[in-house]
């Protein structure tokens, strides 16, 4: 399982919810953010590079 | 268009073609006899024991529900007044089916009176079983599908014919007792309960058939406690009215059939047992015989299996102790 | 109209429906499907389409009640500079939320008021009872609308979808209207979102050949599981429930893989029939299922049955519970200590308790219900507690957990807990499901599968024999779904001739096989009740 070049960890279900609260947690103290639940959609987990383009969106906006 | 018009001759084709399996398949189930040994359902058994009796032969047809087949007995008519009559009565008769059995039985019956029992008249059913019904009747494999758990070689090719008759012509015999509680039957009342529209309509299906074939359709209520009551009544009458329909309401003629509550009824008032059926009969045949001319045919070789079968069912069911009043 | 299987929906409405769309121009067609809509909610539900119309047009209102407040706000905020931005992002969304509350309050409030009212006043009156207070709530009967549970969680859906700027609020009225009562899902689901459906049943997309033929073709085939399966299977089950003390372990454990599987077979069946339905006219409705029962464990299961409704409880309460402000807190603080598998456990377990309850409640008012949701939660909590270990075992045994014989083992495992959950779930009431489990357990024996008797209960030698033909052609059709072979594509590329032959068969198989007309009682669409 490569994660770095996975394009569809939500959609293939490799992330279950309980994983991606896990990875939430982790991305909000890391860059200090705070992702609200409106962005926990598959388009936003499903690739790394999605998932640092929400990381670098929320930044710009807080 | 040109692809509109292909595709279009392609589903039609595709459907006539379904079609043409359907009556195959409806041709292979179809009960090649009317007897329960080539698959006939056992409630439509009695009813389809018409299908045996001789054309042209029958000179009352009785439609309805277990009503009808509880409280009538076409032998006990022809022991005493010598018409011959048949109940195509099946169990929670939907009026689709006292139709489609009306319907069925003019096409080689001629009778001269048509008595519907009016509980049926009050049934509910949906139009989507009424939809069913009609598509029953045309392709009959959707009626008989279950049989393929008893499918035989005889059913490729069997010949079809119906030689089976019912000694009791489509009455079904009890002698059960379990009283009813009459004190509330019958109570007058100005209402009226409503007949759905979907049976009102096929009311006057059946109203128009008779009237084509030249019968006369008679509406008689038998006594029941539990299905019968006078906002029913009230209905029936004034549809009667209406339609210049005679109507014998026997729950509230007391001097002449005279129901006795605790001894007559099989179920608490649903349904009469035999020692009922023996008095709505009495009566219902002297009327009939009375108000319609209907021939003797005691006497005529022709119905010689009627004399037969009622030597049988006297030896089996008429015997005399039923018949004493209490 | 009282199922999508009936022939007035599929001789009758459904073709009528079919032909008006086909003549009339584009522009028009959506008003071809609403009006169907209403017509088709009225013949199930009569007077009560005022719950519909009423929902319709409040959601109409709700929605642009928020965007108007939202476009007000943007305005604002691009008058003012950054400073004072904050400000006046808080005071909006005070104003969106309660809008947005008063309005779920509402729809969520009515599907409560008529579906639990009976279930509280009678449990409050039991209270009452044992506290000896001379006082009791009169027990209210409402009928309820036809699909009520699933409008409303699609109007829920839309609502919190605009509050949170996921989608914009639909000025079009019929568009709306359409979306919540689309006729073939207003039954049974799926719970549709706003952006899967409205704008395409909008469109007015045309009819063509292979969307009508391949819409047929998944028609035919949830006919197939409802009519030959579910149906068949009826009577068996309602001997056994409905007397549950009269049979022993054996009885009792048929019963409950039969009912499973009529379970399975009415719902997803209708859903062929309903999706089948909306293909005809170009539409993808979601799928509500995907082989539930090649799932290895529960939490697999549960996100490959009833998927829709799955999706809602964790779009709309898992998330937003378990990313509230506290819970966030909690799941940082416990993974610190516990790790990241145990830690999110912890927040996550609240907000799946939450989702299992509503879950629970959501098919019906009855403690059998909340035990059933409460069931589902403790095995997924066991699953996601136990997985290091399990893990740790297999390893250590040496186990390939990726072999067939493990998967196999797996499968039956799930299999098993589900049969037992849906045991509960028919049971009537709690106690008798509580009975007839114990009866499972305590008094198993096979007597009555070797001295025949489990032939007199509704089900004879050819009714177990064709039910296990057509169970097998749906698993058979299932595994290929699983391997990803696209059924009805192989079959669309074979010679007409074939094609034609195996549509003709699956018909007549349906006609001759199905258990309709004298001695069968056809099972009420399960899930129209809930």
């Amino acid at each position: 399982m490569d994660y770095a070049s996975c394009r569809d960890l939500i959609d293939g279900r490799y992330l279950d919810s309980l994983t991606i609260l896990a990875l939430v947690a982790e991305l909000e103290e890391e860059f200090d953010v705070t992702v609200p639940t409106v962005e926990i959609v598959p388009t936003n987990f499903n690739s790394a590079d999605a998932i640092w383009a929400m990381i670098e969106r929320l930044q710009e906006e807080g | 268009m040109k692809t509109c018009i292909a595709l279009l001759a392609k589903g039609a084709c595709f459907l006539a073609l379904l079609g043409a399996l359907l009556l195959t398949a409806s041709f292979l189930f179809m009960p090649k006899n009317n007897h329960k040994t080539f698959g006939v359902g056992s409630d439509e058994l009695f009813a389809g024991g018409i299908l045996g009796e001789r054309d042209h032969s029958i000179d009352v047809l009785v439609v309805g529900d277990s009503e009808a087949y509880s409280s009538i007995s076409p032998m006990q008519m022809w022991a005493e007044h010598g018409f011959t009559s048949y109940l195509c009565s099946t169990s929670a008769q939907p009026l689709y089916d006292s139709h489609r059995f009306l319907r069925q039985a003019l096409e080689r019956q001629s009778p001269k009176v048509v008595i519907l029992e009016t509980n049926a008249i009050f049934r509910p059913y949906t139009f989507n079983d009424y939809l069913l019904s009609r598509a029953k009747s045309l392709f009959s494999v959707l009626r008989y599908h279950d049989r393929w758990k008893a499918l035989t070689v005889n059913d490729l090719s069997g010949p079809m014919g119906y030689t089976w008759t019912d000694d009791l012509k489509g009455y079904r015999y009890n002698n059960k007792v379990a009283a009813a509680d009459a004190r509330r039957h019958m109570q007058p009342t100005d209402q009226m309960k409503e007949i759905p529209l979907l049976n009102i309509n096929c009311l006057q299906d059946m109203l128009d058939l008779c009237e084509k074939h030249g019968t006369q359709l008679v509406l008689v209520s038998t006594p029941s406690t539990l299905n019968w009551n006078y906002a029913r009544h009230n209905r029936i009458a004034a549809f009667a009215a209406e339609h210049g329909l005679p109507y014998l309401d026997l729950n509230l003629m007391p001097d002449k059939v005279p129901i006795d509550w605790k001894t007559d009824t099989r179920d608490k008032g649903d349904h009469l047992n035999y020692r009922g059926a023996v008095k709505v009969t009495a009566y219902l045949g002297q009327y009939l015989k009375q108000t319609f001319t209907l021939p003797d045919n005691r006497p005529s070789a022709a119905y010689n299996s009627w004399n037969e079968a009622l030597k049988r069912y006297r030896s089996t069911y008429a015997n005399p102790q039923f018949r004493q009043a209490p | 109209m009282a199922s999508y299987c009936s022939l007035l929906y599929l001789g009758i409405f459904l073709p009528a429906v079919v032909l008006c769309y086909a003549v009339l121009p584009q522009r028009h067609r959506w008003k071809v499907l609403l009006a169907a809509s209403y017509v088709f909610f009225w013949m199930v539900s009569g007077k009560l389409i005022v719950f519909l119309l009423v929902s319709s047009f409040s959601l109409h209102h709700f929605g642009l009640w928020l965007s108007a407040v939202q476009e007000e706000r943007n305005r604002m905020l691009a008058a003012v500079d950054k400073a004072e931005r904050k400000a006046i992002q808080a005071t909006f969304q005070r104003r969106l939320r309660r809008i947005l509350l008063f309005a779920l309050l509402l729809y969520i409030g009515t599907l409560l008021t008529l579906k639990y009212a009976a279930f509280f006043s009678v449990n409050l009156n039991r209270l009452l009872d044992a506290l000896r207070l001379p006082l009791s709530l009169p027990i209210p009967a409402f009928v309820l609308p036809i699909g009520i549970s699933f409008y409303t969680l699609q109007a829920a859906a839309y609502l919190i979808d605009v509050y949170r700027g996921a989608i914009r609020a639909d000025r079009n009225l019929g568009r709306l209207m359409l979306f919540l009562g689309f006729f073939p899902q207003i039954m049974e689901g799926p719970i549709c979102r706003y952006e899967q459906t409205a704008l395409p049943l909008w469109e007015g997309r045309p009819l063509t050949w292979r969307n009508l033929t391949f819409g047929m073709q998944r028609i035919l085939f949830g006919m197939m599981k409802k009519i030959v399966i579910a149906d068949r299977l009826n009577i068996l089950i309602k001997n056994v429930f409905s007397t549950p003390t009269a049979f022993d372990g054996g009885v009792t454990a048929l019963a409950m893989v039969c009912y499973t599987c009529q379970l399975y077979m009415e719902f997803s069946g209708t859903m062929d029939v309903v999706i089948g339905s909306a293909e005809i006219f170009g539409l993808r409705l979601p799928e509500n299922f995907r082989q539930p029962f090649f799932s290895t464990s529960i939490q697999e299961f549960w996100m490959r049955w009833h998927i829709t409704l799955g999706a809602w409880f964790k779009d709309y309460i898992f998330y937003p519970l378990s990313m509230s402000g506290p819970l966030k807190k909690l799941t940082s603080a416990a993974r610190r200590r516990l790790g990241s598998h145990f830690g999110p456990l912890l927040a996550g377990s609240f907000a799946l308790l939450a989702v299992w309850l509503c879950n629970g409640l959501w098919h019906g008012a009855g403690w059998q219900y909340i035990f059933f949701g409460l069931y589902h939660f403790a095995l997924i909590l066991c699953g996601s507690l136990t997985a290091p270990l399990s893990r740790r075992v297999a390893d250590t045994l040496h186990i390939n957990r990726d072999a067939i014989p493990y998967r196999v083992f797996c499968i039956v495992r799930t299999a098993l807990l589900v049969c037992v959950g849906e045991l509960f779930f028919r049971a009537e009431g709690l106690r008798a499901g509580l009975s007839m489990f114990r009866r499972m357990i305590t008094d198993f024996s096979l007597r009555s599968f070797t001295d025949g008797a489990f032939l007199g209960l509704g089900m004879d030698g050819h009714d177990f024999f064709i039910t296990a033909v057509a169970v097998l052609l749906v698993f058979a059709v299932g595994a290929l779904r699983e391997r990803g072979i696209p059924i009805r594509e192989t079959v669309a590329r074979q010679h007409i001739a074939i094609r034609w032959s195996v549509y003709y068969s699956a018909i007549l198989f349906v006609v001759i096989f199905g258990a309709y007309g004298v001695g069968y009682v056809p099972v009420d669409p399960i899930y129209a009740a809930f």
